[in-house]
């Protein structure tokens, strides 16, 4: 050899290094694994609103499980990139929060596993079918649901009463009450297009019958040209056009400004957003109501807005209790109760016989009384069966969500943004080496 | 001597160790991650395999509009922010030379204040200037009849430089300050001897001699901009602007890995941006020597 001794050294040292920053990667998140007779240690990860109360009331009612949460940002706000990294790694947490979207994006990726064997199809009877479907990718079950989400109307019921403003049950209904608000206050508007968030304006789209992602028999067909979605694309272009709604971030200081200030009287959200207006503006309780979100043509249709699933990451050697884990929290009557009585969550569980527990949780105080849950089972059974979210959500949804910021009166148009979210997400299904049409 | 060797040896182990881990490292693993790329069949659910790209995701990266548009950007914002930079801090760095000592050491001091604040925090807090509603500076832009949107796509650009002058404009000025300062005292009697006043002065004895200050700076400020991330990622999370998730090369890359899940494509683009930013640098830097070197001899 005719390397120095130095350089020897050197070179030795350098190994050494990065041998051990690649084994500092690996392992962990599975200390439970060398003992099975002790207690089961799991680690959970999520961000949503509740979900500590519910891990402390489940640690203190049992022994054979522990659960050590960690809360992460949301999923699209870094939460997702973090279980990815984590799950590239080798230490991911063995139970992960995942939004409905953005599940087959994880399936797809290898990232989690099924978990047929342990949520079985007795568990599945006790959710809403809709919720199982959004779960259920190429035959098998990967996740358990948590909640439903389907569409509301949140309003300011003083404001509306003071301008004599009739709530809106039809989206040309909506167009001339926002056209009255306006009228009755030039600052104020009925409600708010979050350029920053597509999934709220797919809702839109879902709730109108459209079906973007369809999976056939071993190839995929994207179709965001259909009737449906360019009615809901004109539609919302009009009102921007016509300055009848803020175009503001969602759930951005301006956004919370305008509502504390009285400039903005509406809120196109989901169940889970009557728990977010109730934790953000305290002082406005009593002067809130909810209501349908308004249809095409009168009659109950909802899509449906976020919602929470549990997932196992691939490498978990402890499946069964994870699943039992997420089991307790969304189908028994104390998981339930937990986290609703934390008094931040107002969310609607995907399982049915819960919805009376959550009911009696929630403190309906903010919304002067109103029975809100019986609004959102109505708009529950009336969320679209068609829809299902593709493995590429994370493509789809930042193009479009770019091309947003970019829409301006004579620029570029919300049709456009779609066109590009079509685009992107055929090249990426292609890229990855999958068939599809559209 | 060999003595000599194990000491070197042994104070250079600490070096070695880090730059290994923390650089040798971490690049061996991009430049083999983004030789790789995940394939899936069917309808995507059953899982992904790693198949070897070649230079797939490099050719992938390069033929995507939205990865070149980002080097538009790039020069979009060296061309605004260069001469802005430049000229702000060097006119304030000559009016500091010729005020009041006590004065100047006041403004040296205000001025290099919002360096210290971190590039994330100074996004934030001018993310909220710019906000329509909330920010003052815009309500009372509209008082005064000018209308910005500094989220519109016109406005992105502008948005983005208004920030990096804010946070590097004291630190640069301080650099030629301190050039202006060890600058020959009696060059500059020499000056007022001859009867130049303050500007010629300033135009005649100070510039020119500030030059190798002034390519330093414009040098290190084109390659702190390829590395442009921090504060577009701020604008373009959750404000609604026109700045995309793919605005700069960077964020091209953060985006590839973060919000598509694709490592290879993102490693690739990492690579292209750094081998851009290493022959900038090198080619930059053999300009300047070769023209130092013709200096010298024609001297």
């Amino acid at each position: 050899m005719s390397l120095s001794r130095t350089t020897r050294v050197i070179a030795c040292l350098a190994t050494v290094t990065a041998l051990t920053s690649l084994t500092a990667c690996g392992g962990g998140g599975d200390d439970a694994a060398g003992k099975p007779d002790g207690p089961v240690t799991l680690t959970f990860w999520g961000w949503a609103k509740g979900t500590k109360d519910v891990v402390d009331a489940f640690n203190a009612s049992h022994t054979g499980i522990k659960v050590k949460f960690e809360e992460i940002p949301s999923g699209t706000a870094g939460g997702y990139a973090k279980i990815s990294n984590a799950v590239k790694a080798g230490n991911a947490p063995d139970l992960v929060s995942i939004e409905y979207p953005s599940l087959p994006e994880f399936v797809s990726s290898g990232a989690l596993q099924d978990i047929g064997d342990a949520f079985t199809e007795a568990d599945r009877a006790k959710f809403l079918p809709q919720a199982i479907d959004l779960t259920t990718l190429g035959g098998k079950n990967w996740a358990v649901p948590f909640d439903a989400a389907p569409q509301a109307f949140f309003y300011r019921k003083d404001l509306f009463e003071k301008y004599k403003v009739t709530v809106p049950t039809t989206w040309d209904e909506f167009r001339t009450a926002a056209e009255q608000v306006r009228k009755a206050d030039a600052k104020a508007r009925i409600a708010t297009f979050f350029p920053d968030d597509p999934t709220t304006f797919e809702a839109m789209a879902w709730q109108a019958g459209a079906q973007w992602f369809k999976a056939g028999e071993d190839s995929w067909k994207i179709d965001t040209a259909d009737a449906a979605t360019t009615r809901v694309t004109a539609y919302w272009q009009g009102l921007l056009d016509d300055g009848l709604v803020h175009k503001n971030a969602s759930f951005s200081p301006e956004w919370t400004g305008s509502l504390k200030n009285g400039t903005t009287l509406g809120y196109l959200g989901a169940s889970w957003g009557a728990g977010v207006l109730k934790g953000t503006l305290p002082e406005q309780s009593g002067k809130w109501a909810v209501a349908p979100v308004p249809s095409w043509d009168g009659k109950p249709a909802s899509g449906m807005l976020g919602g929470s699933t549990f997932a196992v990451t691939k490498d978990s050697r402890n499946k069964a209790a994870a699943v039992e884990f997420a089991k307790w929290m969304t189908t028994t009557e104390e998981g339930v109760k937990a986290r609703i009585a934390s008094g931040t969550s107002s969310a609607f569980p995907a399982a049915t016989a819960l919805r009376p527990t959550a009911k009696k949780a929630f403190d309906a105080s903010f919304y002067g009384g109103q029975d809100i849950y019986a609004l959102f089972e109505t708009a529950g059974a009336s969320i679209g069966k068609n829809w299902s979210w593709g493995p590429t959500t994370g493509t789809t949804n930042t193009t479009i969500k770019d091309r947003f910021g970019a829409v301006t009166a004579g620029g570029p148009t919300l049709a456009d943004a779609v066109k590009a979210g079509h685009d992107a997400t055929v090249a990426e299904l292609t890229r990855r080496g999958l068939k599809v049409e559209g | 001597m060999k003595a000599r060797t194990r000491a070197a040896a042994l104070l250079l182990t600490p070096f070695f160790l880090l730059f290994t881990a923390v650089l040798v490292v971490p690049i061996g693993y991009a430049v083999w991650l983004s030789l790789f790329t995940e394939k899936q069949s069917g309808l995507g659910f059953g899982g992904a395999e790693t198949v070897f790209a070649g230079l797939g995701n490099y050719t992938a990266a390069l033929g995507d509009r939205a990865f070149r548009e980002g080097f538009g950007v790039l020069l979009g914002y060296c061309l605004l922010y260069l001469p802005l930079l430049l000229g702000g801090a060097l006119g304030l760095a000559l009016l500091l030379d010729t005020a009041l000592a006590r004065a100047r050491r006041f403004f040296q001091l205000a001025l290099f204040l919002p360096h210290a604040v971190p590039g994330i925090i100074a996004a934030l807090i001018w993310v909220y200037l710019y906000t329509p509603q909330l920010s003052p500076v815009v309500q009372a832009m509209e008082a005064g009849g000018i209308g910005f949107d500094f989220f519109s796509p016109g406005g992105a650009l502008p948005s983005v430089v208004n920030i990096a002058l804010w946070e590097w404009l004291g630190y640069n000025l301080i650099i030629f300050y301190a050039a202006l300062q060890a600058i020959d005292r009696s060059v500059l009697e020499a000056a007022t001897v001859d009867g130049a006043g303050a500007w010629r002065t300033a135009f005649s004895v100070k510039i020119p001699l500030l030059r190798g200050s002034l390519t330093m700076v414009g040098l290190f400020t084109v390659i702190g901009s390829l590395q442009l991330f921090t504060e577009p990622l701020i604008l373009s999370r959750g404000t609604g602007s026109a700045v995309t998730s793919t605005w700069t090369p960077n964020m091209y890359a953060y985006s590839a890995a973060f919000d598509r899940n694709d490592y290879g494509l993102a490693a690739a683009a990492s690579i292209l941006l750094a081998l851009t930013a290493a022959l900038l640098s090198f080619a930059v830097t053999r300009l300047a020597a070769g023209k130092k070197d013709r200096k010298e001899r024609t001297a």
